[in-house]
């Protein structure tokens, strides 16, 4: 079988001469790769063919920008030395990107193929707004300290649907992958997407949170600022974590991750994406307790491992100006009521929602009777159930894909694959990517797109 | 008849587990259905990741029993098949003699609550 060149192939940026690093493979010379495995990527600078009149660079909040590359057929790789040029060679623009480039050749498997060209590599673009511009990793996939990281993917001809993950662990792994860098989904999923990750840190994303998030005015936001920088101008003690995390805290809350739209540039050319077709939830993010503001009303969730971020003046303020609130299951339905219909009014978005593991293994139950009433505020298993009932009766009178991953765990063996029921195996991940390519696959026709 | 409560295998992948609170002293008599103490399980030296995989259970009496001996705290990390308590079935039976058996306990997947030595969510 003969070998073909691969190609870096087109991309096109508006206004903007695209200049790349070298390579950093993520394969040896030689090694068997799959369709649309990701084999290197570099970094991306957009350099300005003119002066831009008003306003900033489109790019100019997203300061880690790469190219990610894959192979469209599978097959044995050999890689082009030179494509890698090593030491900062390898971090900063240095080539114009040439689409005649060739970085590789593949000795494809044997067999029928359907695909058009498979000289030119399929390009998965990624991109990193930071949380803050002095979390400067400069080597690496996406590296730093994000608010916010996207990948999308797209040839001439096709508009991507756009899903925005903000659950937690659950949520994240399946869209993000193993290497933070939606390497999993861009390799499964057949059809031009975007994935876009917004983390949970400080703020986890419990229904109330988003909500107050959706419906914020900058003059609301303005008198947030100001209570917390009252606190802290009163507070006995400040340290430099009480700092970090109010500004990091601040810098989450005034954005709004549903209403964002996206700029791209792609094979096809620049385009800009309207907000997101599908969000991704966690119903294990909804908490039983939630903080809300004692005079400003807006709600709060804060995980207990990001907790510890706090210094002492925001555990003050935490405990002094917010009350908890306790939610019973009505409660968190009702919140989950009021986030769907606004985000539908707003963007159109759907959502998706994955559900809890109900079943354990580890348990052994004789009797109900040593247990108080009402179960769901004891037993983990009995609050799954009830939450996961929850869902569906709202999926019966809204628009909710619910992603069952209940059933899924309990398929393949909650023990071996989501032992604590959170955090799920591999395998579990990529049964659970599949459920939701079908989601996005069902939206793909409605979605809606702004071509510049 | 002396029984003992060592720590059991509540998920496979866990190494130990953290006294989260008691509700029995030694001495007191523990009916059937009757909470002994919560524990946490954390499979963070399991899985490595900064979300800590933490669960919370609850060890509940089986059996009709006295509590003779609880020789832990809440925050303590026990190991794998450490006593954590022993019980009799006599309130004052000699706690030389060896332990019979293990004893009946259930062990349920609770939620996290104030109660706990792990802290509250903010």
């Amino acid at each position: 079988m003969t070998s073909i060149d691969l190609h870096l192939g087109p991309l096109r940026a508006e206004g903007c001469n695209i200049v790349r690093s070298g390579l950093r493979w993520l394969c040896r010379s030689g090694q068997y790769c799959r369709p649309n495995q990701v084999v290197a990527y570099c970094n991306i600078s957009l350099d300005p063919v003119r002066a831009r009149l008003g306003g900033p660079p489109l790019f100019a909040d997203e300061l880690e920008l790469q190219v990610a590359f894959a192979p469209r057929i599978g097959g044995h790789i050999s890689i082009n030395s030179s494509a890698a040029r090593g030491g900062y060679l390898d971090v900063r623009g240095i080539d114009p990107w040439d689409p005649d480039t060739v970085i590789a050749s593949i000795k494809p498997e044997p067999g029928p193929n359907d695909q058009v060209d498979v000289s030119q590599l399929r390009l998965l673009m990624l991109a990193g707004r930071r949380m803050t511009a002095l979390a400067d990793a400069p080597s690496g996939l996406l590296p730093g300290w994000h608010s916010r990281t996207r990948g999308w993917w797209c040839d001439p001809g096709e508009q991507p649907v756009t899903l925005l993950s903000l659950g937690i662990c659950d949520a994240t792994g399946l869209v993000v992958g193993e290497q933070c860098a939606f390497f999993e989904m861009f390799e499964a999923m057949p059809m031009a997407a975007q994935m876009v990750f917004v983390p949970d840190h400080p703020l986890a994303p419990a229904a109330p949170v988003l909500l107050d998030q959706l419906q914020r005015t900058p003059t609301q936001f303005d008198a947030i600022a100001a209570d917390l920088k009252g606190f802290l101008s009163e507070a006995a003690v400040t340290s430099p974590d009480d700092w970090m995390f109010a500004g990091t805290l601040l810098s989450t809350m005034r954005r709004n991750p549903i209403r964002d739209s996206y700029n791209v540039y792609s094979p096809a050319g620049p385009a800009r994406l309207g907000p997101a077709d599908a969000v991704l939830l966690s119903l294990n993010a909804e908490p039983q307790t939630i903080l809300q503001h004692r005079e400003l009303g807006y709600r709060v969730h804060i995980m207990r491992h990001h907790q510890a971020a706090a210094g002492p003046a925001i555990r003050e303020w935490l405990a002094e100006a917010f009350v908890p609130v306790r939610r019973s299951i009505d409660d968190i339905k009702r919140d989950y009521e009021a986030l769907i219909d606004n985000m539908a009014r707003a963007t159109g978005a759907r959502p998706i929602i994955l559900n809890r593991m109900s079943t354990s293994g580890y348990e052994d139950i004789s009797s109900y009777m040593p247990f108080d009433a009402p179960m769901s505020d004891v037993l983990s298993n009995v609050a799954s159930k009830e939450l996961n009932l929850m869902l569906n009766d709202i999926a019966d009178q809204r628009e909710l894909y619910v992603v069952d991953v209940d059933a899924i765990a309990a398929d393949l063996g909650g023990g071996e694959h989501l032992p604590d029921g959170v955090h799920q195996s591999g395998p579990m991940q990529m049964v659970l990517r599949q459920e939701i390519i079908k989601i996005l696959a069902d939206l793909q026709p409605a979605r809606a797109s702004v071509r510049r | 008849m002396i029984y003992e409560f060592r720590l059991p295998l509540i998920v496979p992948q866990m190494v130990a587990a953290t006294v989260e609170c008691l509700y029995a002293k030694p001495g007191e008599a523990l009916k059937t259905g009757a909470k002994l103490l919560d524990l946490s399980v954390d499979l963070s030296s399991a899985f490595a990741q900064e979300c800590p995989p933490v669960s919370f259970f609850r060890v509940v009496m089986r059996e009709a029993v006295f509590l003779r001996k609880l020789d832990v705290v809440p925050g303590q990390l026990c190991h794998l098949n450490e006593i954590l308590a022993v019980f009799s079935t006599e309130a004052d039976e000699d706690l030389d003699v060896l332990p019979a058996r293990a004893v009946r306990v259930a062990i349920a997947g609770i939620m996290h609550h104030s109660g706990m030595w792990t802290g509250n969510d903010l």
